[in-house]
């Protein structure tokens, strides 16, 4: 099984020949997976000073990681579980976000915290404002739905691979996404009936 | 394959034929700046390319020193240091009397068989100088004890 998804997964395979010393693989993977990270990051800590520091971090853990490399899942699933936990270290680290921690039932209203710094009214004003109403409602979802909605926009991971980023049941991470499409339909305009669109696929996109 | 238990709404995003879907992809697409790229560039390349020897390994030579060290501490234990060799004449030897001021130290060994003859008895006697007779003779009987053979100087 390994070895099938191996050959299936065509990056995990420039991951390999990146840990053996192929330093064109990794100037691959990197114009393939910066943008998706970058996104990733910025909109789920909705601040782009610290998005840039994490982003930084991400591609470090994975260059000092890269010998112990084995390919046991995708590789967006292994370079996002490391922007995961980045992230989570991130929040951490202001004891003032202990209060979003969100409460058992996703359904309640998410506690009152005291605002960390990069959460401070007029910076997060400041954020949404040059986001659209879209980008804007993503911002206001709790963390775990935003991330679980940006995780999927942004890789096409399933709900599997979501859970397994996330370290969370494939329930949970399914309850976060449903409810996260659920609150950002309403939070928009009605939108139009989808047409015949094509299925998403997420092989390598060329980012400008 | 599609969970049949996913609510319609849920599934329908998540086949890709979701608006939501169609219109967050939409949205521009920011990039890093040129100079988050060219670090990330760069710690990649500075890194040693050279990837570690998977053959060299510290454990092997780890476990034979653990070996070896194991080895030596029990035949230190099983032997211990040479005994006193007996004098081929009767005459008393003259003892260096230590005097401890402070009970005489105890070799931490595991039984008396084990203990250095002459030293014990250098022990028995600096415990007799300092008057502590009863003990002396405590130590005296497991001297007997260990080394029944043991010639030992009339002035014991």
């Amino acid at each position: 099984m390994l070895l099938t998804m191996n050959l299936l997964d065509e990056d995990a395979g420039l991951m390999l020949r990146y840990r053996d010393g192929d330093a064109a693989a990794f100037s691959t993977l990197y114009a393939e997976y910066k943008g998706p990270l970058y996104r990733y990051l910025l909109r789920h800590v909705r601040n782009a000073g610290a998005a840039a520091d994490l982003f930084q971090e991400v591609w470090s853990r994975l260059v000092a990681a890269r010998a112990r490399y084995e390919p046991r899942a995708k590789f967006a699933t292994f370079l996002f579980h490391i922007a995961h936990n980045c992230a989570m270290d991130f929040f951490r680290r202001d004891v003032n976000l202990r209060g979003e921690i969100p409460a058992q039932d996703l359904d309640s209203p998410p506690l009152e915290p005291e605002v960390p710094e990069y959460q401070r009214p007029d910076r997060l004003a400041e954020f949404v404002e040059q986001q659209s109403a879209l980008l804007a409602a993503v911002a206001a979802l709790p963390p775990e739905q935003r991330e679980a909605f940006l995780l999927r926009e942004e890789t096409g991971l399933s709900i599997e691979e979501i859970a397994r980023v996330t370290n969370v049941p494939v329930e949970t991470a399914k309850s976060r996404l449903r409810y996260a499409i659920r609150k950002l339909k309403k939070s928009l305009s009605p939108l139009q009936e989808p047409e015949a669109l094509p299925l998403r696929t997420y092989a390598r996109q060329p980012y400008a | 394959m599609p969970d049949k238990r996913v609510p319609d709404e849920l599934d329908e995003y998540l086949r890709g034929a979701s608006a939501l879907s169609h219109q967050y992809q939409r949205e521009s697409a920011p990039l890093p700046p040129h100079a988050l790229d060219r670090w990330v560039q760069n710690a990649a390349r500075l890194q040693p390319l050279k990837a570690p020897r998977r053959s060299q390994s510290l454990a092997p030579l780890a476990f034979a020193a653990s070996v070896l060290l194991s080895v030596a501490l029990v035949l230190a234990m099983v032997f211990g240091p040479p005994a006193a060799k007996k004098r081929a004449d009767d005459k008393p030897q003259v003892l260096q009397v230590r005097m401890y001021r402070t009970v005489p130290p105890r070799a931490a060994v595991t039984s008396p068989r084990e203990r250095n003859p002459a030293a014990w008895l250098e022990d028995i006697s600096a415990l007799r100088h300092a008057g502590r007779n009863s003990e002396a003779d405590i130590e005296m009987r497991r001297f007997r004890s260990a080394y029944p053979d043991y010639l030992i100087p009339n002035s014991e």
